[in-house]
This record gives structure tokens, C-alpha cells and sequence, in this order.
């Protein structure tokens, strides 16, 4: 089932939740919310479940209204960062509620209950913990609980507020790309918030960016990633090198270095980039840790002196830190191999060419 | 390999835990202990007609009765008052709370006084009852209300943080999986709360048991129609019958035994599957 929403605005007292939000869901998809805390995304996952009510605008499910739909009538399930566990119910019986508490002529019988909730506990890969109650669970099976509870009723919509988020870091990688398998395997259109970038990336087909009660960016994980729409996006997904300069003749100048910026074109909310201008524009210069090329030697490209301070070769990523001559301290990544091969000690003086830099104007 | 010994960083556990057996052994196991020192000076066979006579029996079945009466409807009322002080904020909240804990505090004469002016006959409530063909003052039912009036903050209390720390979350779940409102009340919030409340009840029915400043003046102890346990023992003890005051005194102990044991009873049970 598809999703509409349109024009939808949330006010808590003072606080816009949401300003005036347009978002279509396509059937099947698999789209992450992501933003800072605050940014108004868990309560647009509450909007479209229907827990809260929006101020403004409509939802629509397969094009029809559903904004004044109440929750237990919209067909969606809901998993909760906290899970949301009956705790004085087993996990059989957990998953077995929404079957249970149908009107009797919509019931479904004991035995269908008890083969369809077992299909699902298999689905979750817990078959062999119906008996248990959630406090004898761990974190990771709680979720998959809430999870096929939540599938139970056959939701139209699947809506996820972080549930990963209060899990260990193993768990969470391991339930991420779990979930994508599933969602590969069900098709249920589903929606997830989450404030991590990475899970964003890995798992949805689309991210939806947001700040403010605003969206910033909808694209592809590659296109957010690669194709950043403002500076907002840009900082959020990943870390990112930031220098104040100027794009002149079509280049982006920062301290000593000018270079091509590239990506002319790209439309964005708060300015456009104009390649052709001769004139001097202040502007904001973007480089990821991985977009510098480090040499020992000066060796003719355009480059920005600065000395190691620290580095963090833990990883198949070594993490360089340095501080330009004018004071700035600048961040790179670079492969194991290469680093070996460079040999860098603190306190080394090395020069950093950008091969790709990103421009927002002021 | 010998481990050195463990330190803590709040020694005293031999001081503490002498004071703690000395100051129980004083307060709570030495006059019990004389309790059925006394009751052995009677013979089995005294015992047994002192504590099974026609007056007593109907004393504790009164006591028993009302008490449990009283906590029942607590239980009702107090969940109640439980569910409106967490759920809602509205002006006046805070004195309400407040409010509940006014019979705790409040001399249990006083509460006896107040109740039987208003209960009595001649009384605001009281009469418009009597009217309608019910005697509250000088009847079992007026040992009923001292009884609810006394054990309601015991409900409530018990019943109030279990209630405050129940998770909107579960409800907002029970609701996305399409159960209606009583659904979601029968099915989730009333047996998450059910533990606490069954708890609170054995309290309220302890109390009750042990009620006699409140009752005295509503009841008019009248033998065998308003008279409670404990005014019995008093009765006995006026009769200078000190080994048949504790007689029946050991009754009411093992009763009062037996409460503690269900309660405790009631909260391993609650802790069942809980997180």
C-alpha cells in the first residue's frame, strides 16, 4: 500500500514538530527517516500511524483519506523503540494479541491462530521461545517479538520508530540487515526512523533526511550520500572537512589550494552553483576524510600543508588527524596499504590534495 | 590462593546487624513472645472454649467479613482514585493526592468521631440512609465504612506507582493491533496492575483486621451484632480475663500472620515474568 502525506503540520505548544510535509511512499518500498533528534521524524512515524493526530494536512493510504482514521482502523503495524512487550503475556501469546481481540466473525479459530502465530515466531527465528515472557529475553529477541506481533494482523504498512536504537552495536548490524532480508522476502511497505546514518544508508531503498520538522533531502542512500542537497545533509551523513573560501573562475578556492568543484548543477534548497560566474562568491568548501589524497612531497597538484597530530590506525580505514598552517584541523581517511606504504609519524609535515570538494554558498 | 578480604566502602556489618536483631527481638519477637506466654497459662481445653465461644467466633467473623468487605470495595474505589491521580492533570490534583493520605495521618479517634457524628442517626448522611430504610452508626455496615475509611490510602499507594510506570507504549501497541478501548484495559493495563491491586487489597484487609480507634465510636459494640475482635480482647481485659484477652489475641496474631504470608505470596507471584 502506498502513502501519501500532504502538507501535514504538527505544533506541540510552541514547538513545530512538523512544517508543512510532503512525502509519498510507493508500494513495497523501504524508507528510513533520518535525522538529528528533535527533527520531527518520530513524530511523522506517529502522524502516519495515527497515534498522533496532525494539525494540518492529510494522509492518504492507497489514495484514500486516511487522516481521521482511528490507529486500530488503519491497518498499520507499529514497532516501538522499547519494544512495547506485554509483559505478563508469553511470547505466543505477545504475538497472538491482535488475532485474539478481532471481533468474533472476523476470529480466525485456535489452530489457525496458533499455525499462523507459529509460522511468524519461525519468521523471527524464535520458534523455540514461545513459552518464555519478554523479561526472560534478550534485547534482540524482544524486538523480533514486537516484530511479528506487529505482523500478525498482515499490516498494509510495517512503521518502525529506531528500533534498533536501544540494542548493542553487534545486535543492531546483526537485526539491520536481518530486517532488509525480511523486507525483501514480505514486501510490506515499510517506514523507519532512525538517527543513525549508516543504518539509513544500509537498509532503506530511500532516506528521507529531515531537520527542523522539515525534509531536507529525499534520494536513493547513494544519491543523499554522493549528492547532498544542502549543507545540512551534507554534515549529517558523515563526517566532513569544512573551510571558508570562495568559488572564482569556476574554481573553489580555499587557503593556498584552487580546484575544480565539479558537480556543477547541483540544485539545492538553500543556493544554487553557478560555475560560469567569473566574479569572487564567498562559499563554504566540503571535503569528506576519504576525498584527500595525502603526499609527503609536493608534487605539483594543489595542496594545503598541515602536520600529523594523531593517527588512528585501528581498522581497515586509518584515521589521520592533522592541523593546516593556518591553524584548522582537518581530518582524512586513507586505506591500511596506503598508509603503510606513506609511512607517516606524528608530527610530520604532509600536504593534502582534495580530489573531490563540495560547494554551498553562503 | 587465599582472597584478602573483601572491602566495602560502607563497613559495619556487625554493628548494624546486631542492632537490627536486638532492636526486632525488642520491639516486635519480646511481646509477642509474651503473648502466648500468657495464653499457656490456660489449658488446651480452656483455650479452645475462650477462642471458640459463641461471642468470639462471631466477633471474627464480623472483623473477617467487614474487613474483607471494606477491602474489596477499596479496591474498586482505590484503583479508581489510583487511575485519576496518575492519568489526568487537572487543577486541584496535588491537594487530592494529598487527600489520600489524610487516614494515615489523621488519629484513628478522630476518623471515628467525625464518621459517627455523620453517620449516626441524627447525622447528615445517616439520616437521609435512615430514611431510605439503612442504618449505618451502630450496625455492621458502620464498621464496614470506619473499615473503607481507614485501608483506602493502603490501595491506592500500591497501586499508583505500578500504575505511573506503566508504559503508554503497551496501550499505543494494544491499539495498533486493532483492540478496542475495553479491550486494551481487560487485556493489557488490568493485568499489569492486577498483582499491585491484589497486593494492596491484603493490606487493606490487614488493616481492617487490626482497626479498633475508628470502629469503637461508629459501632456501638454491641455483642454479638457490632462487636469486633479487638474489642473483645478489651472487654476481657476489663474483666481483669488476661488469659483470655490473649487467647483470642493469639487468634488475631495468627490471622494477622497469615496476611503477611499471602502478601508476600501475592508479590512473588507479580514479579512473575516481569523484566
Amino acid at each position: 500500500m502506498s502513502i501519501e502525506i500532504q502538507g501535514v503540520t504538527k505544533v506541540f505548544g510552541d514547538f513545530k514538530a512538523l512544517d508543512q510535509i510532503d512525502l509519498t511512499v510507493p508500494s513495497g518500498e523501504l524508507v528510513a527517516l533520518l535525522g538529528p533528534s528533535g527533527s520531527g521524524k518520530t513524530t511523522l512515524l506517529r502522524v502516519i500511524a495515527g497515534l498522533e493526530s496532525a494539525d494540518d494536512g492529510s494522509i492518504l493510504f492507497d489514495g484514500e483519506d486516511a487522516t481521521t482514521r482511528h490507529v486500530r482502523e488503519r491497518g498499520v503495524g507499529f514497532v516501538f523503540q522499547h519494544y512495547a512487550l506485554f509483559r505478563h503475556m508469553s511470547v505466543f501469546e505477545n504475538v497472538a494479541f491482535g488475532l485474539r481481540v478481532r471481533p468474533r466473525r472476523l476470529r480466525p479459530s485456535r489452530e489457525e491462530i496458533r499455525e499462523r502465530v507459529m509460522k511468524l515466531l519461525k519468521l523471527v527465528q524464535l520458534e523455540h521461545l514461545g513459552k518464555r515472557y519478554p523479561g526472560q529475553l534478550s534485547g534482540g529477541q524482544r524486538q523480533r517479538v514486537a516484530l511479528a506481533r506487529a505482523l500478525a494482523v498482515e499490516p498494509k504498512v510495517l512503521l518502525l520508530d529506531e528500533p534498533f536504537g536501544a540494542l548493542d552495536a553487534r545486535v543492531r548490524q546483526e537485526l539491520r540487515s536481518w530486517l532488509r532480508r525480511l523486507h525483501d522476502e514480505i514486501h510490506v511497505t515499510s517506514v523507519f526512523v532512525t538517527h543513525d546514518q549508516e543504518e539509513a544508508l544500509e537498509v532503506a531503498d530511500r532516506v528521507v533526511v529531515m531537520s527542523g520538522g522539515r525534509i531536507e533531502q529525499i534520494g536513493t542512500p547513494e544519491e543523499v550520500f554522493h549528492h547532498p542537497a544542502n549543507e545540512f545533509v551534507m554534515h549529517f551523513l558523515g563526517n566532513v572537512n569544512v573551510f571558508h573560501g570562495r568559488v572564482e573562475g569556476g574554481k573553489a578556492v580555499f587557503g593556498d589550494v584552487a580546484v575544480e568543484h565539479g558537480e556543477a548543477g547541483t540544485a539545492t534548497r538553500s543556493s544554487e552553483v553557478e560555475p560560469l560566474d567569473d566574479e569572487a562568491k564567498p562559499a563554504k568548501v566540503f571535503i569528506r576524510p576519504h576525498e584527500w589524497d595525502i603526499a609527503v612531497y609536493r608534487n605539483g597538484r594543489p595542496a594545503m600543508e598541515a602536520v600529523v597530530i594523531h593517527v588512528n590506525a585501528a581498522g581497515p580505514v586509518v584515521k589521520v588527524s592533522l592541523l593546516s598552517e593556518s591553524g584548522e584541523p582537518v581530518h582524512a581517511e586513507l586505506p591500511l596499504e596506503h598508509y603503510r606504504s606513506l609511512e607517516l609519524r606524528t608530527g610530520q609535515r604532509v600536504f593534502l590534495s582534495p580530489r573531490k570538494v563540495k560547494v554551498f554558498f553562503d | 590462593m587465599v582472597r584478602g578480604k573483601r572491602h566495602r566502602v560502607l563497613p559495619g556489618f556487625g554493628l548494624t546487624c546486631g542492632y537490627t536483631l536486638t532492636y526486632l527481638g525488642l520491639v516486635v519477637l519480646i511481646p509477642l513472645a509474651t503473648l502466648f506466654l500468657r495464653t499457656s497459662s490456660l489449658t488446651w481445653a480452656q483455650f479452645w472454649t475462650t477462642v471458640t465461644s459463641e461471642r468470639a467466633l462471631f466477633a471474627y467473623k464480623l472483623t473477617i467479613g467487614a474487613s474483607f468487605l471494606a477491602a474489596l470495595v477499596n479496591s474498586v474505589f482505590g484503583l479508581i482514585v489510583a487511575w485519576v491521580l496518575v492519568r489526568y492533570r487537572f487543577p486541584g490534583r496535588a491537594i487530592l493526592d494529598a487527600l489520600v493520605d489524610l487516614p494515615f495521618a489523621l488519629p484513628t479517634a478522630v476518623a471515628g468521631i467525625s464518621l459517627c457524628a455523620l453517620y449516626a442517626p441524627g447525622g447528615w448522611l445517616g439520616g437521609m440512609l435512615q430514611k431510605a430504610g439503612v442504618q449505618a452508626a451502630y450496625a455492621p455496615l458502620g464498621v464496614v465504612i470506619a473499615m473503607v475509611f481507614v485501608s483506602l490510602p493502603f490501595v491506592v499507594r500500591t497501586v499508583q506507582p505500578v500504575l505511573a510506570d506503566l508504559d503508554q507504549e503497551v496501550e499505543e501497541a494494544s491499539a495498533s493491533l486493532g483492540a478496542r478501548r475495553w479491550q486494551t484495559l481487560r487485556r493489557v493495563v488490568f493485568p499489569s496492575v492486577l498483582p499491585s491491586l491484589l497486593t494492596g487489597l491484603a493490606l487493606a484487609f490487614g488493616r481492617s483486621l487490626g482497626e479498633f480507634g475508628s470502629i469503637v465510636f461508629i459501632s456501638g459494640n454491641m455483642p454479638g451484632r457490632t462487636e469486633i475482635a479487638s474489642l473483645l480482647i478489651l472487654t476481657r481485659l476489663e474483666e481483669f480475663d488476661y488469659a483470655g484477652a490473649t487467647a483470642i489475641a493469639v487468634v488475631m496474631l495468627g490471622m494477622s500472620f497469615g496476611m503477611i504470608f499471602v502478601i508476600n505470596v501475592l508479590q512473588t507471584w507479580s514479579r512473575r515474568g516481569a523484566v
